[in-house]
């Protein structure tokens, strides 16, 4: 169960578990289950096809499968998968949105202004605007 | 001496052998702040701060450290851990396991080297308790 502790490391929260708060740190997360709050992580963000994730988000990459609402930056990549949906703002230096997926909000690219690898995130997911 | 049974230690890690789907598993780097809840087992190994409920089995692996109020069904302790401690079967704290604070549990076991601090409640909690031969106290239909 404990492999390597570098920075491949991935932590689970399971489909039964829900989380509301804060979830920082060097790792990945994988979230088959509910979380609510703030995801701060160097690593990324996999979100499952049962998985539901409110919050505000701060990954290197995203993927996601099941359902994200919040403001969100992917430092890297944001990918929704065909079963996923995403509802809200995110800034991210790529973009991969598949066919069947759902993005209702606003998109944002990184690279055109100098980013820092912590950018602050006011704490207002309701930011919607109309494009 | 020269019987080399293969005995296998069980208290050790009551997870392996779940199946991994129902088991959450929060890595060293990983610090999590609030309220978790929920059911199947959790494996912590990095840091927990607030409010966890769980329906299953809590494993404090020894990088771990915990600070709040904990209930689940059974909890195995070797990392470090304050606040209230519940669970509804058993605690085990292990050799490693640096504790303070409260415990409640029906049945608590620690090994010699294991640190605690604190006040521990052995009462059954009411709702888990299992109707007894010959008591008139069953309430149930």
């Amino acid at each position: 169960m404990v492999k390597d502790a570098s920075a491949g490391s991935t932590s689970l929260v399971s489909r039964p578990v829900v989380i509301e708060g804060e979830i920082s740190g060097d790792e990945n997360l994988h979230v088959d289950g509910r979380v609510k709050g703030i995801i701060r992580l160097t690593g990324d963000l996999f979100v499952g096809a049962s998985g539901a994730v409110e919050a505000e988000i701060d990954a290197r990459n995203i993927v996601i499968q099941g359902t994200v609402t919040g403001k969100v930056l992917a430092r890297r990549q944001f990918e929704v998968q065909p079963s996923g949906r995403f509802n809200g703002e995110c800034t991210a230096a790529s973009y991969e949105i598949r066919e069947g997926a759902v993005f209702e909000g606003i998109s944002k690219m990184s690279s055109s202004r100098p980013q820092s690898d912590k950018a602050p995130l006011s704490p207002d997911p309701n930011l919607k605007k109309k494009l | 001496m020269g019987l080399f049974a293969k005995e296998k230690p069980r208290a050790a890690s009551p997870v392996a052998g779940r199946s991994d789907h129902e088991t959450s598993f929060f890595g060293t780097k990983l610090s999590v702040k609030g309220k978790v809840s929920g059911g199947g087992n959790l494996i912590v190994m990095g840091n927990l701060e607030g409010e966890f409920e769980l329906q299953g089995e809590l494993v404090v692996a020894p990088s771990a450290v915990i600070r709040g109020e904990v209930k689940a069904v059974t909890v195995t302790v070797s990392g470090s851990l304050s606040g209230t401690l519940t669970a509804r079967e058993k605690i085990h704290l292990e050799k490693s396991a640096v504790v303070s604070g409260r415990l409640h549990a029906p049945r608590l076991s620690m090994v010699d080297g294991a640190s605690f601090n604190g006040e521990i409640e052995m009462q059954k909690p009411p709702e888990s308790t299992p109707p007894l031969k010959g008591t008139s106290r069953n309430e149930a239909n």
